[in-house]
């Protein structure tokens, strides 16, 4: 049975790649699909030391690839739990990036593989109500566990960006903790993404 | 039916020697009047010939196997199974239904006082038992709310002897655990009474030296009990008990290196009048009144800085005014009927008020013989509460005996749980993690108050789903089963399903500006239990007697069920931690329930020097502590499963001079330990000296 999914997989690969050289008779850029690990992600405050929460997020930039300390040329940012795009406008909490991109933020679910298009999502921006993937356990990509104290990405959350530039990118949250391993320090992200190069494509195949 | 007839009035006298074939074997040397039952029908049955699955523990059984608490002699019985949920409080789960829908009696009347749903049953010692009957499967018709999942009823021991009789112990342990019991008993023409103390304490064990603290701290507790019984003429008698519990624990908790420290106390009063009056000889009238009392506090304060890091308090009320009869007719068959009213009040933490629920309620039931060999019982009950929908429990069950030794039973019947204070006016914020959980009755007020404060970012239920009364929970239990008597041999086997709806669980109601959420209860779950249970006995002599049980559980959530089967439900590959669908044989079930159940006893009398022994075998199957994936669920995946294994406990006692025994035993012999299992602590040696008088 996964055989016959596995191939079904790669036949509809194959021809959905076919089929893009045939629409568009260009070459296309191929379809970029990384890992990051051990993104630090730090934040003051928060989390039972009744402090506010604060310091400066960390950017990433898909059309890179890399971490980025640009004001303009980044696409999403970390600081603890919390995920910001660059669209919409600043939601209000401290040392928050400003916005200046188009970017949007929409939550699928599903196996990594099984989101193959953004097409047909609802993308959200940052506003000063909320973030565009929702914040608090079981509200976004992440649950904690009161038992443990562990927080774990939920599993079938597949985040899907349009980035300021108007790529997509779909990206899988492996762990929050350093080298994958929850004995060792919180709030360094290790992720999956697949990025779509072409402007405007939202193919993920 | 003349036969019956006699049967009947035998069961009456309680003497028959007819039925002493039918001996259960659970323990050597019962006699007769030890096989009666009272939970089942409210009236005295013959074990035996009950339609319904009962468990019955002798008080020989609970002394010979040096059990000295109710969890502990539970713990034993197949199918009952005592654990500690997520809250981290324990209880019992029969049938794979947990502690919240398990009524808890002593003679016939409820004992209140759980946390988070849980009645920890080693609040109570065995110490002044005469036996404990648990009825499996829905009771409501009889017990109303809480008796979905079945009642376990504490039966105490009438004085018998014109002597003062009785006796005291001391028993001495490992983790210098220390338990003390004096128990006197005397008739005195039409009087009579009943008196108990108990003392019992331990040092604590701590399963995990790698955290700050002990698992179990040290605690110290006091049980008396006084029962006043008089005869003031052949038609009228009354009883009159009174009980108090006391305990006092150690309590303590480290957050962020400050430790703070205190204690946390528990006491409870139980006040239980109850007047017998035989109006003729077909009428027999019970009257019935009933106080308790739960009251448990906590403080815990840096004894550095003063600080107070908690001070709780649980102060529950109930009273219990009932009127029951049963008519006897000329066939036999038995009409049972009672009505009744309840008042219970909660003051506690995180409520905003006292606030108190009454309920008026009545029950009828048929018990009828219409052939020799066919039994029925009927009931029905209706409560009418202040805070839910009025409740209609009904129950039927045969028994038909098909040959001398063998005979099938099978029962269907409604169960109900009331919506708990606790679901309805809590207010609580976590103040480390900031989240908030609303009683549903005062959800929409304090979500308003919370709003105003400017806590809340949005609502993401709509108001409308906060304005119809929360459902009571309720279930529908089934049991077929066959039972086998003949000569030494003693077995039965049943199979059991209880459906389950609208289970109350929290949800998400809104979401607060601090990035947390605002939950309150909903009816919302769909679960079910189902398997089968197993026992054999053997009596190879009247030395020799060997049991086996055994239970085959599922319990599975019908909404997670379907979810899994559509492909909706993920985990993680633990090598790459990259999501993959949870298959439909990958999803374990519900938390802390075990597939399989097992036991096995062997009591072994030595007469020739007066003694006795016993060894017993406990097995559970992996089980899953909570969901540590994310995914609301356990899955093969879940990280929180505690292992299969065997508890093994021994005992053996000698009578010395007549009167005295003397006991030594081990409980969990090979000592076996796991830190995800906080009640079990290593091994546990005790020595006991009882004397008789």
């Amino acid at each position: 049975m996964k055989k016959g999914i596995l191939l079904l997989t790669i036949f509809s690969f194959l021809f959905v790649a076919c089929s893009d050289d045939d629409d568009n008779g260009l070459n296309p850029e191929p379809i970029q699909s990384e890992q990051v690990a051990n993104l630090s992600a730090p934040q003051t405050g928060g989390q039972g030391t009744g402090q506010d929460i604060g310091g400066p997020f960390t950017k990433f930039d898909f059309a890179s690839g890399e971490v980025t300390t640009s004001d303009t040329d980044w696409d999403i940012a970390f600081r603890g739990t919390t995920i910001a795009i660059n669209g919409g406008a600043v939601t209000g909490t401290a040392d928050e990036p400003s916005r200046n991109g188009e970017a949007g933020a929409a939550i699928a679910t599903g196996t990594f593989a099984s989101v193959t298009s953004a097409e047909g999502l609802t993308f959200a921006q940052d506003g000063s109500t909320a973030f565009a993937i929702p914040t608090g356990s079981d509200n976004g990509w992440y649950n904690y566990n009161f038992m443990t104290n562990i927080i774990s990405p939920i599993p079938g959350k597949v985040l899907v960006f349009r980035t300021r530039n108007g790529n997509y990118a779909k990206v899988e949250i492996l762990s929050y903790y350093k080298d994958q391993d929850t004995s060792q320090d919180a709030r360094y992200y290790t992720f999956n993404y697949v990025y779509n190069p072409n402007t405007g494509e939202t193919s993920f195949e | 039916m003349r036969k019956t007839l006699l049967i009947n009035t035998l069961f009456f006298l309680v003497a028959a020697k007819i039925f002493s074939q039918e001996k259960f074997v659970d323990t050597t040397k019962v006699t007769e009047i030890d096989e009666v039952v009272l939970t089942a029908t409210r009236t005295a049955r013959q074990l035996s010939s009950l339609p319904l699955p009962v468990t019955l523990v002798s008080k020989e059984n609970i002394i010979k196997s040096g059990t000295i608490r109710l969890d502990e002699i539970l713990n034993e019985q197949t199918g009952i199974i005592t654990v500690a949920d997520e809250s981290g409080f324990e209880g019992v789960q029969i049938q794979g239904i947990a502690s919240d829908y398990i009524l808890v009696l002593i003679d016939g009347v409820p004992l209140v006082g759980r946390s988070a749903g849980n009645f920890d049953i080693s609040r109570l010692t065995v110490g002044n038992i005469k036996q404990i009957e648990v009825v499996k499967g829905p009771s409501s018709s009889l017990y109303g709310s809480e008796a979905l999942g079945g009642v376990i009823n504490i039966i105490t021991e009438k004085p018998k002897t014109e002597t003062i009789s009785g006796s005291a112990s001391y028993r001495i342990g490992s983790f210098t655990q220390q338990d003390i019991n004096l128990d006197l008993k005397q008739r005195i023409n039409n009087f009579g009474y009943g008196l108990f103390a108990n003392r019992f304490s331990s040092e604590g064990y701590d399963l995990n030296p790698d955290v700050e603290g002990q698992t179990v701290n040290p605690f110290e507790n006091y049980t008396f009990n006084a029962r006043v019984y008089n005869d003031f003429s052949d038609k009228l008698s009354v009883f009159a008990s009174g009980r108090y519990y006391n305990q006092n624990q150690d309590a303590g908790f480290t957050v962020n290196e400050t430790s703070f420290e205190g204690d946390s106390k528990e006491e409870e009063w139980n006040a239980h009048l109850r007047f017998d009056h035989a109006f003729n000889s077909k009428l027999a009238l019970e009257y019935e009144f009933y106080y308790t009392n739960y009251n448990a506090t906590e403080k815990l304060v840096d004894p550095i800085s003063d600080d107070v890091l908690s001070d709780s308090n649980f102060d529950q009320r109930l009273l219990r005014p009932e009127i029951r009869g049963t008519y006897t007719f000329e066939n036999n068959s038995k009409l049972t009927s009672g009505f009744g009213y309840q008042y219970d009040e909660l003051d506690r933490t995180f409520f905003d008020e006292k606030v108190d629920f009454t309920s008026q309620y009545a029950y009828i039931q048929y018990d009828v013989d219409l052939f020799e060999k066919l039994n029925i019982i009927a009931g029905a009950r209706f409560d009418n509460h202040s805070e839910y929908s009025n409740q209609l429990s009904p129950k039927l069950a045969i028994r038909y005996k098909i040959t001398d030794h063998i005979a099938a039973k099978a029962s269907v019947g409604y169960g109900f749980k009331a919506p708990d204070f606790r679901q309805l006016y809590f207010d609580f914020t976590n103040s480390a993690v900031g989240y908030t959980v609303l009683g549903y009755n005062v959800a929409i007020d304090k979500l308003r108050e919370l709003q105003d404060q400017g806590q809340i970012l949005d609502i993401v239920v709509p108001e409308s789903d906060l304005q119809d009364p929360l459902e009571a929970e309720s279930s529908i239990g089934y049991n077929i089963g066959l039972t086998y008597k003949k000569k030494n041999w003693n077995s039965e086997i049943n199979f059991f399903r209880n459906d389950f709806q609208n289970l109350i669980d929290t949800q998400i109601i809104a979401r607060k500006t601090n990035g947390q959420n605002v939950f309150s209860y909903f009816n919302f779950d769909e679960i079910y239990t189902t398997g089968l249970e197993a026992n054999f006995g053997y009596k190879l002599n009247n030395h020799f007697t060997i049991n086996a049980g055994y239970q085959l559980l599922y319990a599975f959530d019908k909404t997670k069920e379907d979810q899994v089967k559509r492909g909706e439900v993920f985990a993680r590959d633990p090598e790459t931690n990259e999501t993959i669908a949870v298959e439909k044989s990958e999803y374990f079930g519900l938390v802390n329930r075990s597939r399989h159940n097992a036991n096995f006893k062997i009591f072994y009398e030595i007469s020739a020097i007066d003694a006795n022994i016993n060894l017993r075998l406990i097995y559970r199957s992996k089980y899953a502590l909570f969901d540590t994936n994310g995914n609301g669920l356990i899955d093969d995946y879940d990280t929180s499963f505690i292992d299969g294994f065997v508890t093994t406990n021994i005992a053996a006692t000698k009578t010395l001079f007549k009167n005295f025994n003397l006991q030594i035993g081990a409980n969990n012999l090979f000592d076996y330990t796991d830190s995800g299992v906080p009640t079990l602590p290593g091994i546990q040696l005790y020595s006991r000296l009882n004397y008789n008088f």
